[in-house]
């Protein structure tokens, strides 16, 4: 590869020179990232991802009697379309590198929500000689939703968690 | 058919299996030498329609030094369930494959090969079904598995 | 299946992250053009040890264990260990307990083939029925709700009774609801046998006959739509089946469509049931009498011996084999799921078929992954 050639700016007067990051960090501060913030936490699509029991009541949220779509929460079929990946069930050793393939197609900002005993600490299967412990160490999780499995309405609970975490800048999705 | 007339045809064909025990009228528990299993089989299906094959498992025994291979096999005409083993040696457990005769047994016998190391022989495609290639090896569903339980989690109480 | 590809095929792997299936699993097909030439299924995603774990659990715990096994109809799960256990140690089961774990059993039953319907029906684009099935399944699930105190993992049956009595003005609430379903079924029904489009997709798809079901280790639905009335309700009856009134609902077709149409009829006949049980149900005790069991069961020790049980799932023949030493852990159990010996026949049921036909017959199976793996 021949080395690419640095082209000397010229100081133009009244003119500042910066990349893309300093715009970034700077607005980062301003009321548009408020803006930004509350336009993202009305329109969390999260993905179906039924990985164990829990899967059933994700399956069940999604759908007609319980109605996220009032909140902007709509169940999406792919990880391109999702702002949310739930890990709904255990996490088994086979399992882990489908999920991490899934966690990096899913464009920024994204979210991790741990539904479920199993992927916090395990549940019932802590034990277990196949399935991977300590899920909050391998992904950013935000919101964790205990219960085996925990109902529809602790979902939506947890979603609401997560829209309150994004408005006060303390998620993990996004850097401050 | 009952279980008498299903055991008296049996004894009659092969007099070498020994029945141990009958739990009710349509359980029936016999023992089978592990060399003649697929003869066993292939009668049980064409002369004495045991045409479903419920499962097909290992059983670890440490004090024994002894694996039993277990069949469980049904019935679509008749309610009697028939359940034969076949004991292999701990050590070097091997067995000829059931598959030419139920061919569902092919999950059975892959996952009872990764589970306890059992042996299928003329089986078509003896790969591990349910496990990581690191676990395979290490026969996890055998008394003596050392990975269990698992201490990996980090808020264990 | 051979891995070596012409050049004229491509391999396409469907999962294991797929929304077609509740719980993942991986299908590997290999196209030439638009026709799936050979195909393969890979399980253990969610492998999680069921049965190594169950042998460190005592008797009691390790119901709440296999409730996690099929959690799509988690009580039958339980109702095949508890029956091991129960024969293993002679218990009589009172008359007022089978009664109750027959209409849970059947309630999950209707939830149960509900869910697969939906579901189903949305693999092929048909959303708005996933809507619809939904929408009346939270009326069973809220019935379900009311009697065992969850939704999914109940962990109601105990070793010789349950956990607890129906709830008060149980009837009222079975027959409000039962009046929606019986609607919302027959509304099923003719969308399915109106819509052209559905029937293009599903008529004489995926056929298999009597015989190859037979012969593969099929059960459920999807040898019952092939015209075999093989039903262990009927065959060896558990419970109070023997005094209940039912029929086994088959077809003849043994395509698609016909796997539907025997899951709509058991629903109904499902409903009927519990109508039944209703009327019949005695009065007494929910635990045998003068005997140490009750809701929380003490430690207690199973006398050494091996049973196999097996009872009817809505996938098919759910059966338990458990070996007992005399301890207070079983040594080995081993869980028949239904849905293993049909998930083996997808490979071939999916030769020569365009690659659009996937979904419809992989999903008319009504697979329960976690089941299949354990």
């Amino acid at each position: 590869m021949d080395e690419v050639e640095q082209v000397e700016y010229e100081q133009v007067p009244g003119t500042m020179l910066t990349d893309s990051n300093a715009i970034c960090d700077f607005l980062k501060k301003t009321k548009v990232q408020d803006v930004l913030n509350w336009g993202r936490k009305n329109s969390l699509w999260f993905m179906v991802n039924a990985m164990g029991c829990c899967g059933v009541e994700l399956l069940a949220t999604g759908m007609a009697h319980y109605d996220t779509d009032r909140f902007g929460i709509i169940p999406r079929n792919s990880p391109r379309h999702a702002d949310v990946m739930i890990i709904s069930g255990y996490v088994t050793k086979k399992y882990l590198p489908a999920l991490q393939t899934v966690w990096d197609q899913m464009p920024s900002p994204k979210w991790v929500i741990c539904f479920g005993d199993c992927a916090i600490s395990g549940g019932p299967f802590y034990e277990s000689y196949s399935t991977h412990q300590n899920i909050d160490e391998i992904f950013p999780v935000d919101v964790f939703v205990p219960g085996c499995p925990p109902r529809c309405e602790a979902l939506i609970q947890g979603f609401v968690e997560l829209q309150k975490k994004i408005i006060a800048k303390k998620d993990k999705g996004t850097e401050y | 058919m009952d279980s008498k007339s299903v055991m008296n045809a049996i004894t009659s064909k092969f007099p070498d299996i020994h029945f141990v025990f009958r739990e009710s009228d349509i359980r029936i528990t016999g023992r089978v030498r592990a060399a003649k299993v697929v003869e066993v089989c292939q009668y049980l299906k064409e002369e004495v329609e045991f045409g479903h094959l419920c499962c097909e498992f290992g059983v670890d025994y440490p004090e024994r030094n002894e694996i039993e291979v277990v069949y469980v096999i049904g019935s679509y005409e008749h309610p009697v369930i028939l359940t034969m083993k076949a004991i292999l040696p701990r050590d070097n457990p091997e067995i000829e494959s059931v598959v030419p005769v139920y061919w569902n047994a092919n999950w059975y016998e892959r996952e009872t090969h990764e589970l306890f190391g059992v042996q299928y022989l003329n089986h078509p495609d003896l790969r591990p079904l349910v496990l990581t290639e690191e676990l395979y090896g290490e026969w996890p569903l055998r008394k003596d598995y050392e990975g269990f339980p698992n201490k990996t989690a980090r808020n264990l109480v | 299946m051979d891995e070596t590809v012409k050049p004229s095929e491509m391999i396409v792997h469907l999962g294991p992250q797929h929304p077609m299936m509740p719980g993942p699993f991986r299908l590997n097909a290999k196209l030439k053009g638009e026709t799936v030439v050979d195909s393969e299924v890979d399980i253990g995603w969610i492998h999680k040890g069921i049965e190594k774990i169950l042998e460190n659990k005592t008797y009691l715990q390790g119901i709440t264990i296999v409730d996690r096994i099929c959690y799509l109809a988690a009580i039958t799960n339980e109702e095949a260990y508890v029956g091991c256990v129960e024969k293993l140690a002679g218990i009589e089961v009172p008359e007022r307990s089978q009664y109750i774990r027959v209409i849970v059993e059947e309630l999950s039953r209707i939830q149960s083939h509900i869910l697969g319907m939906g579901e189903y029906a949305s693999f092929l684009g048909f959303v708005s029925m996933f809507m619809y099935t939904i929408r009346d399944r939270e009326d069973l699930m809220s019935l379900i709700d009311s009697i065992t105190g969850a939704r999914i993992t109940h962990s109601f049956l105990r070793f010789g009774g349950v956990k607890q009595d129906l709830p008060d003005n149980f009837a009222n609430d079975v027959k409000y609801v039962f009046g929606n379903i019986r609607k919302a079924v027959d509304q099923y029904e003719e969308l399915y046998a109106t819509d052209r489009i559905y029937k293009a997709r599903t008529v004489g798809i995926g056929v298999v006959d009597a015989d190859t079901a037979k012969d593969l280790g099929v059960s459920g639905p999807p040898l019952r739509a092939t015209g075999v009335a093989f039903d262990i309700r009927k065959d060896e009856p558990y419970l109070v089946y023997n005094d209940l009134d039912f029929k086994v609902c088959t077809h003849t077709d043994g395509d698609v469509y016909a796997r539907i149409q025997v899951r709509l009829d058991e629903i109904r006949e499902s409903m009927y049931i519990i109508e039944q049980c209703l009327d019949q149900i005695p009065s007494g005790p929910l635990f045998p009498e003068g005997t140490a069991y009750g809701r929380r069961t003490p430690i207690m020790r199973v006398p050494a011996g091996e049973v196999f049980h097996r009872v009817e799932d809505p996938r098919g023949e759910m059966g338990f084999y458990m070996v007992s030493d005399g301890s207070d852990k079983p040594y080995r159990v081993k869980v028949r799921g239904p849905v293993y010996p049909t998930l083996q026949t997808l490979p071939g049921l999916l030769k020569g078929v365009p690659v659009a036909d996937i979904v419809a017959i992989a999903g008319s199976m009504d697979t329960c992954t976690s089941e299949v793996d354990r």
